[in-house]
């Protein structure tokens, strides 16, 4: 066992060597710590949300028997489950490479991987959810021993849907046929044509009902351990399962865009970068997320008044704004020698990436305003308030804060959107939140003194005078781009 | 012509270039040899402005390239694959640099069309991004756009590591093509000196950031080259 023991001491202090001897050992700290401050969060916030379900649906959502609407609903949530881990739960893959030439044993290697993930974040926060919840359950009546057996039932679920991960890698097809069939099922329960619900939501109650069936699920699930563990381990062959996944190539022709002239040049790359790139991909499709981030403050709007419901629709277009902008130019950092010595203008440059985040963030107040045009007149105003301020003001703040964001992007890596200091790291976040203060502070000078109309047009107006200035803040931001050269090329060259 | 005045480059105390004047007349075809870590691409970096020298100024054809960036539209370069794109095809890589430099597609796939022999049928329609390719096949890609669009300078870093023999005797033709009509300055550096001899007209050898030789190419040249670096192991 002493070996053992040994190796864990030298695994530790390559961590520690790592982590303090990297570029950047400030930001290391500062994610670390942001990770732990949202692992706190959600520790905390999760058994709340586990003990309020019961209430929350059956006081404010009216629903009749709320067990019985969550049992229906479960399948929606282990669906939205594995897209979650797909996306953010990494899968250790290269880094195991190295130990195949080590001494440990094969079999050693993936019982590691897959047991080190027993302890994921994205397992452990069920049982987070689910003691509460039962405790909750208990005192609303209903019977302890069915609940145990239930919640045996969920929890082996969970730990499916982590080992289904294992096998979803890197296989975009699979993912997207479970996000298209549940989005098909969905609309056939939507417009009452088949609701696929009652029978998933009998299939998870039988298992309070009869507590007993709960050992069917965790049959599968050793099962479904050990096809994972066989798939991994003939996998652990650097031209088999380690080996990276060449998508075979089409050319992306682009030229109807070439009507922009230079600015084009860039922008057909950047499209290119977003459909070929999964990072890229990842990152867009988070922004996507930022959508629907409005309803989360409309629904409390007599909590947080109507300056936060504004900060709720301001974020709502600028999904792609945030995720993507903040990487702008780290997205060409694998390649931003080749940037500095070609036949370029800076001013070209910044001007594609900057055509970029406004077509991005005009989609994004597009779509944003129809979503919202059920919450009436006041929202559509707020969403297109905020469209032109995140236009005008932010859209440069993020490529101006872009000149000092000096993370390395690994395109190839399909993992890791969130978290991990390549990632969308807290300090993108932390760039953003001024970026959320003046518009806010603009809004509520307006609706204190005259309505929220008022309030939104001063943002919007701000926006556009931002637009109107548009050359000469681009003198700026290319000043800061020029004098930040020479240390932006180092900082890309040490990933 | 190409002028190095005074350039040094220091990290923390330790001086990884030292060129008091180095003088590359337009046309000449110039090869840079050393060991590791004699600055060899650090004095590239230098000349494409990637790396700010300590002291000194690098003139290129009369534009000093700290000051203005004129001289990017007609000094082209390939270093290391940080000047390739990776989720690009070939063809599309091609047609981005030719852009930049004022091409037609057309006229891009004329020219390209010229290195079939030196693609050896491996990077033109093919169903392969620039970062699936091998290392030699990306270089091939790499060497080729910096020659679109008839740049005046051509450095290439390293042009012969990774290539397979025919690669290396094509990409030795092509070097010295370039040189023929003795407009293109094209600047080689490697470690293999008898590359370097075959297709330099003159050799510049660096040791610790100092230039030690500066050669005439000669039939004697490699004999010279290669007592220095025997001489340097004894």
């Amino acid at each position: 066992m002493y070996i053992f023991e040994l190796m864990f001491i030298t695994f530790l202090k390559l961590q520690w060597k790592s982590f303090f001897r990297g570029e950047s050992v400030g930001t290391n700290v500062m994610t670390k710590i942001f990770k732990w401050f949202w692992i706190a969060y959600f520790s905390f916030l999760t058994p709340l949300i586990g003990l309020i379900t019961f209430k929350v649906l059956k006081e404010d959502f009216e629903v009749e028997d709320p067990f019985l609407f969550l049992n229906k609903n479960l399948i929606y949530v282990f669906t939205y489950w594995i897209v979650i881990r797909y996306f953010i739960q990494p899968v250790p893959n290269v880094s195991i490479k190295p130990l195949l030439l080590t001494p440990i044993l094969k079999k050693k290697i993936v019982r590691d991987t897959l047991g080190n993930s027993i302890f994921s974040f994205f397992n452990i926060v069920a049982f987070f959810y689910l003691i509460p919840l039962g405790l909750d359950l208990i005192k609303e009546g209903y019977n302890m021993n069915q609940l145990i057996g239930w919640s045996l039932a969920i929890i082996a679920f969970v730990y499916i849907t982590n080992y289904l991960n294992f096998l979803l890698n890197n296989n975009d097809k699979l993912l997207y046929t479970i996000g298209a069939t549940l989005f098909s099922i969905k609309l056939l329960e939507y417009y009452s044509i088949f609701d696929f619900t009652v029978y998933s939501g009998s299939f998870f109650y039988s298992f309070y009902a009869n507590p007993v069936y709960s050992i069917l699920p965790w049959l599968f699930l050793v099962w479904i351990y050990f096809y994972v563990f066989k798939f991994f381990k003939n996998g652990l062959y650097i031209d088999t399962g380690l080996k990276k996944k060449a998508d075979e190539a089409k050319i992306d022709d682009f030229s109807w865009l070439d009507r922009f002239g230079k600015t084009s040049i860039f922008l057909k790359n950047d499209l290119r970068l977003i459909k070929r790139s999964k990072r890229a991909r990842s990152t867009v499709f988070a922004g996507v997320f930022f959508l629907f981030y409005g309803f989360i403050f409309y629904f409390q709007d007599d909590i947080w008044g109507p300056v936060m419901t504004f900060f709720g629709y301001l974020f709502a277009s600028g999904g792609f704004l945030f995720m993507f902008g903040s990487f702008v130019p780290s997205w060409d950092s694998q390649y931003y020698p080749l940037m500095m010595t070609q036949n370029i203008e800076y001013k070209e440059y910044i001007k594609s990436k900057w055509s970029l985040v406004v077509i991005g963030t005009i989609i994004s107040t597009v779509l944003a305003c129809f979503i919202y045009s059920f919450l009436g007149t006041d929202a559509v105003f707020a969403v297109l308030a905020g469209g032109l301020y995140n236009m005008g003001i932010n859209g440069y703040l993020t490529l101006w804060a872009g000149a000092y964001t000096k993370t390395h992007v690994d395109l190839d890596s399909s993992k890791m959107v969130f978290g991990g200091r390549k990632a969308i790291n807290m300090k993108t976040i932390l760039i953003s939140l001024p970026q959320m203060a003046l518009p806010l502070l603009l809004f509520w000078i307006g609706y204190n003194y005259y309505s929220i109309l008022i309030g939104c047009l001063i943002v919007g107006l701000t926006g556009v005078v931002g637009i109107l200035l548009k050359d000469l803040v681009f003198k700026l931001i290319i000043r800061a781009y020029k004098s930040e050269k020479y240390s932006t090329l180092k900082a890309y060259k040490k990933t | 012509m190409i002028t190095l005045k005074n350039i040094t480059k220091k990290y923390s105390k330790e001086t990884v270039l030292d060129i008091t004047s180095l003088d590359i007349p337009s046309g000449q075809t110039f090869g840079l040899v050393g060991n590791n870590g004699a600055g060899k691409t650090t004095m590239f970096s230098c000349l494409l402005d990637l790396i700010k020298p300590s002291t000194g100024r690098v003139i290129n054809n009369g534009v000093d390239v700290m000051e203005s960036e004129g001289w990017k539209s007609f000094t082209a370069a390939f270093l290391d694959d940080t000047f390739l794109i990776g989720y690009l095809m070939p063809e599309e890589y091609f047609y981005f640099i030719g852009e930049l430099r004022g091409l037609k597609k057309k006229e891009v796939d004329e020219f390209v069309n010229q290195f079939e022999d030196f693609f050896h049928g491996e990077i033109l329609g093919g169903k392969k991004y620039l970062r699936d390719l091998s290392k030699g096949n990306q270089k091939k890609a790499g060497v080729v756009a910096a020659l679109i669009g008839e740049p005046k300078v051509v450095i290439l870093d390293e042009p012969f590591a990774n290539l397979d023999p025919s690669t290396q005797i094509r990409l030795k033709q092509i070097i010295k093509d370039l040189s023929k009509n003795k407009e293109t300055t094209v600047l080689v550096s490697s470690h293999d000196i008898q590359d370097v001899t075959e297709v330099c007209e003159r050799i510049v050898l660096l040791e610790k950031g100092k230039m030690i030789k500066d050669i005439v190419t000669s039939p004697k040249t490699l004999k010279e080259l290669e007592s220095y670096f025997k001489g340097e192991l004894l």
